[in-house]
């Protein structure tokens, strides 16, 4: 069964200017991530987690090197072929759920679905699979203030799965909640891995919640030290 | 308890430039609300000024009934000589003081638009001159009975083309000259054209008639002898009140107009300045409730920190009315115009921005300052302090 | 959901905030609405003149007498259609103090030479022509004194007197006439000219001025010099000037009406752009996270920029149409009263107002929300998302 690489990152320079200083994040980076890994991102803070985070979400760019999808590089696209890119395969987790207050959980979760051709009937059909999927149907019309933090990133999670993207990418899914919730959440990502192949790659601080992923990689001073977890 | 107020009524005022444009936005509104009102009061003053200073205690107005005004009015020759054996009206050696007029209108061009004006053209006699106290000559001299010469009042040279001292000016079919320009005091005659009275009735084919007569009264203010005789008398059909009287009533329509104009609008744009201050000093609140909820927690009370957010909407609307008084005055204080008065005459008249005039303004600034304070102000000290501290988070 | 859906969730969010910037927005454009229709309705009059009808005064001033026989000598002039005369009567009804206008007119010629003006309907015309002491009262005034057909009304004048010794005239009321315009006034009575004039005590035989048609607007200049130079160097000299330049004339004696109100509106709207202005700009700010979140979902920048720039075009619209809907209201409560009658009969709120106020709704929607759309539109989503 060969898995072909569905995130090359060659050669990944990534500086920014603070002030006077110019810091480096990343110096010749190189990465593969094949299709349906579970990747956990961990390292102290400054090390540039989030930036690689941003940087595969097409959110960010390197100041040199490729980073190629499925073969073609996604460095080269303007500002409206990577949002239409994203909406086409990427959901997005964040630590404070980002969703909009004023509105409700399924209207929440149909929002990704307005930037494709569907009618109302079948962005209907995608929201209701998503919700049922977390296990929030109930709770559709509740308002993001009436639920609670795991049920808030439950719906964010309905939210990054409904346009069925290959690419899931969190940040700190789990930390703004507690022990029990976290472990509903990463159960629930791990599914999401096992049973529909989606690649995760989720960075954390969590030990317990690096345990569901696939392969561990630490990042420090721009670099990669692989930590190998069985599947 | 007042040194918490007095620091944080200044730590408000001081972080007002942080909400610089928002709070810009409170000043200019009330300044724009403020100007507007002043404007209308300085020009219903002005125009109210100019008309009751026109009108004296001491004369009567005489004439026909139902007459809006002069130019409306008709007076026969008998009339005249009935009504001026009344008493009540004032006598010496040469019979009863009384001055009959006659009142016309002309045209004029305004020296700055050339646009075509009504000037009233005043038939007067020695008499009436001599009625007229607060009149004099100020450049040239008098007109001579029987002559076809005139004499202008101030107002009319400095705002109508064509009157200085020395011209001849088409009136009616003749030609006029002037030879002389006149001050009333202020009045409403300062406006007007006067020559002698036969000579315009000849020229305008008025026969025997005048429109009005003046007659000094023997007791100031009181007509009451006139009006007996009027009503005793069938061929006396006139009307008869104090100069101060007839003039105050003209002056009504314009004055009115210009105040129930003036107010409701000035109080619909207050409402929506209202609205502005409302907004801004809301945003106020919500951008230093982290502030606000500190203090809180350390321990200050309410009260001071009501009086904060009170205070600082009262800064900025009171900055605001300066700036519209400000505004309003170096625009409009003394500016002279003209309308159409009641005669469809002209009737030149300053902006008078008094102290009456202004101290409305800033009082109108106030009550925006005050209102849009007061609901932000409640909020800000019923502030819980854990929300506050949750939303500045 | 729609975008329509997500942009007025967005501006309902405040509450307040959204009443407050509302209210403010209809204050100006009740502003707008009301201002506009006064300052239209005195203009009206020079707008409703006719191009071929041309008035001829006395060139002292129109307040002078012309003599009874220049009208026969005016029909003569070539390039006349036809002529009438008008006497200004000044009215009241005896016993209330409220005064309207009257004039004592010709009536064989006067409906002729205003007939795109006025509208009678014929009967009542015919009537009105054979009764001596009959009057034609417009509709408004009609209305608001309740006179129907048949009245015997007694109109005083305030000027003249009749030679019973009253100044009392009794007239019955042959017709209601309508204004061809709705802006027309109708606020005037007319009654015959030989019974006002055989019975008043002025003198005989003279005309207030004298109202023309020419057989086509092109020969008006030609047509007014001939009638000015037939009585130039005569007792009573005319000007003859078309309708247009005689009600702009006199309009123009009132003072810079219209400045006035330009600029009070345009003072009005210029505060509101601060204000409405400044609110968007903060709006947005607060919401930069979301802004930024929509972008990851693949909102590109050009959609968000549409979004905030629906926003505050939805804003404006709401404001502006609940002003005008609300001037609508006020000035058709205004041009009730008995002193807004006399003086401006034509108030009402007319349709190039409403045009013009919904080009500005657009204006201020633009103008408030294009700073606040360039910035999400240029919104860096990693600045905006690392912020905590």
């Amino acid at each position: 069964m060969s898995e072909s690489a569905l995130f090359e990152l060659r050669n990944i320079h990534k500086e920014f200017i603070k002030g006077k200083e110019k810091i480096t994040i990343f110096d010749d980076l190189s990465l593969n991530l094949k299709k349906g890994d579970f990747i956990a991102i961990m390292g102290p803070s400054g090390s540039g987690k989030t930036t690689l985070l941003n940087m595969l979400g097409g959110v960010d760019k390197p100041s040199r090197g490729q980073i190629l999808f499925n073969g073609s590089d996604i460095t080269k696209l303007s500002e409206g072929q990577l949002a239409k890119w994203r909406a086409d395969h990427v959901g997005f987790i964040f630590q404070f759920y980002n969703l909009m207050p004023m509105l409700s959980a399924e209207r929440n979760v149909e929002l990704p679905l307005l930037l494709k051709n569907l009618s109302r009937s079948q962005r209907k059909k995608h929201v209701n699979a998503a919700l049922s999927l977390v296990g929030l149907q109930d709770r559709a019309g509740h308002q993001p203030k009436e639920l609670s933090g795991g049920q808030q990133q439950r719906v964010a999670i309905a939210r990054a799965i409904v346009t069925d993207p290959e690419i899931l990418l969190c940040d700190e899914p789990t930390g703004d909640l507690d022990r029990n919730t976290a472990t509903q959440i990463m159960e629930m990502l791990q599914t999401l891995n096992r049973e529909f192949n989606k690649t995760i790659i989720m960075v954390t601080h969590d030990p317990e919640a690096a345990k569901y992923s696939r392969r561990q990689l630490h990042l420090d001073k721009g670099q990669f030290t692989d930590l190998e977890t069985a599947a | 308890m007042f040194a918490q107020i007095t620091s944080i009524i200044s730590m408000n005022i001081r972080s007002i430039p942080q909400r610089f444009w928002m709070s810009l936005a409170t000043v200019v509104a009330v300044a724009v609300v403020v100007a507007v009102l002043l404007a209308f009061l300085a020009m219903a003053n002005g125009f109210r000024t100019t008309l009751q200073g026109s009108g004296s205690d001491e004369l009567a107005i005489l004439l026909r009934t139902g007459s809006q005004a002069e130019i409306n009015s008709v007076l026969m020759r008998e009339q005249i000589n009935v009504v001026s054996e009344s008493p009540g009206i004032a006598r010496d050696e040469q019979g009863p003081l009384i001055s009959p007029e006659l009142y016309l209108i002309v045209d004029g061009k305004k020296k700055d638009s050339q646009i075509k004006a009504n000037l009233p053209f005043r038939g007067i006699d020695e008499r009436g001159l001599e009625l007229r106290p607060n009149m004099r000559i100020v450049q040239g001299r008098m007109f001579e009975p029987g002559k076809n010469e005139i004499v202008v009042g101030e107002a009319i040279q400095r705002e109508f083309s064509g009157f200085e001292v020395g011209n001849t000016i088409q009136l009616g079919r003749a030609q006029w000259q002037v030879v002389g320009v006149f001050s009333a005091g202020g009045s409403i005659f300062d406006s007007e054209l006067w020559a002698d009275v036969r000579t315009v009735q000849n020229q305008f084919e008025r026969g025997n008639t005048v429109q009005i007569v003046r007659a000094k009264l023997t007791t100031p203010g009181d007509v009451t002898a006139i009006e007996e005789t009027i009503k005793s008398d069938q061929r006396l059909n006139l009307d008869v009140k104090t100069e101060k009287a007839f003039y105050q009533e003209q002056s009504q329509g314009v004055s009115d107009l210009i105040f129930y104009l003036g107010w409701p609008l000035a109080i619909a744009m207050a409402l929506g300045a209202l609205a502005g201050a409302l907004n801004t000093m809301y945003n106020s609140v919500a951008q230093r409730s982290g502030e606000i909820a500190t203090l809180r927690a350390i321990g200050f009370p309410g009260l001071p920190v009501f009086f904060g957010t009170l205070f600082e909407s009262l800064v900025l609307a009171l900055l605001g009315g300066l700036l519209g008084a400000v505004a309003a005055y170096l625009f409009f204080d003394g500016l002279t115009t003209s309308t159409l008065g009641s005669s469809f005459t002209q009737v030149v008249f300053r902006f008078d921005m008094n102290a009456d005039v202004l101290l409305n303004g800033v009082i109108l600034a106030l009550v925006i300052g005050f209102i849009g304070g007061f609901f932000p102000a409640l909020r800000a000290a019923r502030l819980p302090v854990l929300l506050a501290f949750a939303a500045a988070a | 959901m729609s975008d329509l859906y997500l942009v007025s969730k967005n501006i309902a969010r405040n509450k307040l905030r959204l009443v407050l910037n509302t209210f403010a927005i209809i204050i100006a454009f009740l502003l707008f609405g009301v201002l506009g229709s006064i300052n239209n309705a005195f203009n009206a009059g020079i707008e409703l003149s006719a191009d071929d009808r041309l008035v001829v005064v006395n060139k002292i001033n129109f307040t002078q007498p012309l003599p009874l026989s220049y009208v026969e000598k005016i029909r003569a002039v070539e390039g006349v259609k036809q002529a009438t005369h008008a006497n200004w009567f000044g009215a009241y009804v005896e016993g209330s103090k409220i005064f309207f206008a009257g004039f004592a007119v010709d009536p064989a010629t006067y409906l002729d030479v205003y007939a795109d003006y006025l509208t009678v309907e014929s009967t009542q015309r015919q009537n009105w022509q054979q009764n001596r002491q009959g009057v034609l009262i417009g509709e408004k005034l009609a209305q608001t004194f309740g006179w129907k057909m048949g009245d015997r009304i007694p109109i005083s004048s305030n000027i003249f007197s009749n030679m019973d010794g009253s100044h009392v005239w009794d007239m019955v009321v042959e017709g209601i006439f309508t204004g061809a315009e709705s802006q027309a006034d109708t606020n005037y009575l007319l009654f015959h000219y030989k019974y006002f004039i055989e019975t008043q005590t002025f003198g005989s035989d003279w005309v207030g001025w004298i109202v023309l048609n020419t057989t086509d607007p092109s020969l008006n200049d030609q047509v007014a010099n001939a009638i000015d130079e037939q009585f130039a160097n005569s007792f009573h000299e005319t000007e003859t000037s078309s309708e247009k330049q005689f009600n702009k004339s006199f309009l123009e004696q009132l003072g810079s009406i219209g400045l006035i109100i330009t600029s009070v509106v345009a003072a009005a709207f210029f505060t509101l752009l601060l204000i409405v202005g400044n609110s968007m700009a903060l709006a947005i700010r607060e919401r930069t996270r979301e802004i930024a979140v929509l972008k990851t979902l693949g909102f590109s920048a050009k959609h968000v920029f549409r979004l905030v720039l629906s926003e505050s075009l939805l804003l404006a619209a709401l404001g502006g149409i609940l002003g005008l809907l609300l001037a609508q209201v006020l000035v058709q409560g205004i041009s009730q009263a008995p002193q807004i009658k006399n003086m401006l009969p034509n108030l009402v709120l007319t349709s190039d107002i409403f045009i013009q106020a919904v080009v500005y709704i657009v204006v201020l929607g633009l103008i408030t929300g294009i700073v606040p759309a360039y910035r999400a539109m240029q919104l860096n989503i990693v600045d905006a998302l690392s912020r905590r």
